[in-house]
């Protein structure tokens, strides 16, 4: 989140904007915006982490949730979206962007963005979700130990400035393919990293420019098939790839595979997805383990997710969910990861619907690491979350 | 070997926790329940079945109150958000999807439209594609079946599609 937005002044100019938006789209007929929002109030409780208010453990208390979005059609090729949210950062531009359609399978989108990766982001926002917590290799507060991980895979959302080309191409009733290629700013870290910093890549501070004049590039194919009425089958294949220091010396690569399959009621996601970064060896003293002269410069990230959503009643889910992640490489001297470490966890929750709009949803997470914690020596965690989520 | 986890609860732990149960109970004990869609069984027989596909689609990605409740009462604009909403990537709304869904949004675009109507104490208005019974979309009895509305969600007037 480069936009990074804190602050009075820079609260209120986003204000002006949307205001401008709205008052620019008003007098033109043709104009046709749709204004729609949500919000989530977490409450996460760590029972088993003794100081789980101790930032590196885990973020233990309530987290807040807010968007509200504008689309406005300016005609019937031309659109715009804004998208501000409110959270753990503060107030952040998720989307400001136009797209020009020239036809369904080609579109122009220019602006601020998450780019197309993945499954899950296509879903958007925690309203849309069943559980109040990510998938793991998307995860970013609500991870514990999420300092130790410097968080999952790729954490989500990741708006970035840039262009991206997409487009969907129907073959009959039956079978839709969707592509996106983009170019954006990508993700930052200052000289001689030895991992991504998301901090500052969403910091406002460092501008909101790239740090090395050197774009990042990706791209998603997927192919939709319908399988009878009332069930159909995604399949999808993602890659991003660019280099994330000021002196374009060390790159990430990050792909994956998505399956999403609809049975009636019933919803089945399998996501898999890797990033290999490579890390400035120079200094070797800051690292925990000898650094090899071959294939020692980088470490592999692996993360997956499989998730089943079965409705049982019109206004109540059953979500179950195992995800996790693995680690292979050399790390910082004070990790308290090794070259080796896995987390895995199982959660099971339910979400229930109170009012057209409203869901109250319930999770309960155990967690598993290789690890143990230098204090507790413990490696099992217990979470659990309770949340309020509503659409409009 | 690390003590259980019930050990380490204290008290405040506790507190919360049981706080967090009593809340979730009494939330759902005193709301009355409602799916985040409308009764199908109350939706007019002819436009039931766009009705369902509306509800299989859209809410493999959203939820539908999300498009209920977003007071859009001009069919032109469904027509534009249903189109955008087609070309989301894995949508699997085809063309002939969107065309009913279409449809069942006229028909709710016009009970909303009734709505509006009925709280300013005017008439109706003449734009109505059809009669439906009054008191909400999801509160109306099934209505008599009517002559099916016009193909104006077709792929050829469907936005850019």
């Amino acid at each position: 989140m480069v936009f990074g937005l804190r602050g009075g002044p820079v609260v209120a100019a986003l204000i002006v904007v949307l205001a401008a938006v709205v008052a620019l789209a008003a007098p033109a007929r043709a104009l046709e915006r749709n204004f729609a929002g949500s919000a989530q109030l977490d409450y996460h409780f760590v029972p088993t982490t003794k100081d789980a208010k101790v930032f590196p453990r885990a973020i233990d208390g309530f987290t807040m949730e807010f968007a509200g979005k504008l689309a406005v059609d300016f005609s019937e090729k031309v659109s715009a979206n804004t998208k501000v949210c409110y959270g753990c950062h503060g107030f952040e531009a998720d989307m400001m962007y136009f797209d020009f359609r020239v036809a369904d399978e080609l579109n122009f989108r220019v602006g601020r963005f998450s780019p197309t990766f993945g499954a899950f982001n296509l879903r958007h926002d925690p309203a849309n979700h069943r559980l109040s917590d990510k998938p793991l290799p998307y995860d970013m507060g609500r991870m514990l130990r999420l300092r130790q991980w410097n968080m999952s895979v790729l954490p989500s959302p990741f708006p970035d400035n840039g262009i991206e080309i997409d487009g969907a191409k129907y073959f009959g009733d039956s079978v839709q393919l969707d592509y996106a290629v983009y170019g954006v700013t990508g993700f930052k870290a200052d000289s001689r990293p030895l991992d991504l910093d998301f901090k500052l890549s969403r910091n406002p501070l460092t501008y909101y420019v790239d740090n090395n004049a050197r774009p990042t590039v990706g791209g998603r194919a997927a192919l939709t098939v319908r399988l009878g009425d009332a069930s159909d089958a995604t399949l999808g294949a993602s890659g991003m790839f660019g280099t994330y220091d000021p002196e374009n010396k060390q790159t990430y690569l990050i792909y994956g595979a998505d399956l999403s399959m609809r049975f009636d009621k019933t919803n089945i996601r399998v996501e898999y997805l890797a990033r290999r970064t490579t890390f400035d060896t120079t200094d070797r003293t800051l690292f925990k383990y000898v650094v090899a002269e071959d294939r020692g410069d980088f470490f592999m990230k692996h993360g997956a997710y499989a998730e089943i959503e079965q409705a049982l009643t019109p206004e109540l889910d059953l979500i179950g969910r195992v995800d996790g992640m693995y680690r292979v490489g050399n790390i910082e001297a004070a990790s308290e990861l090794a070259r080796r470490s896995s987390v895995l966890r199982y959660t099971i929750g339910t979400a229930y619907a109170i009012e057209r709009g409203l869901r109250v949803k319930f999770s309960t997470e155990l967690w598993d690491f290789s690890d143990r914690e230098i204090v507790s020596g413990r490696n099992i965690d217990l979470g659990m979350h309770a949340a309020l989520a509503g659409s409009f | 070997m690390s003590p259980p986890a019930s050990s380490r609860f204290s008290g405040a732990a506790r507190w919360t926790a049981s706080a967090l149960v009593a809340a979730a109970v009494g939330v759902v004990a005193c709301s009355g329940a409602r799916t985040e869609g409308l009764d199908a069984r109350k939706v007019p027989e002819n436009v039931r079945s766009d009705y369902e596909v509306f509800a299989h689609r859209c809410s493999k990605c959203h939820s539908l109150a999300r498009p209920l409740t977003a007071g859009i009462t001009d069919d032109q604009q469904w027509v534009m958000y249903v189109n955008r909403m087609r070309r989301q990537p894995g949508s699997g709304i085809s063309y002939e999807d969107q065309e009913r869904i279409l449809r069942f949004f006229r028909w709710y675009a016009a009970e909303l439209r009734l709505k509006e109507a009925a709280k300013r104490g005017a008439a109706a208005p003449s734009a109505a594609p059809e009669r439906v019974p009054d008191a909400g979309a999801d509160a109306a009895p099934p209505a008599p079946a009517s002559a099916p509305p016009s193909d104006a969600g077709s792929r050829t007037t469907g936005g850019d599609g």
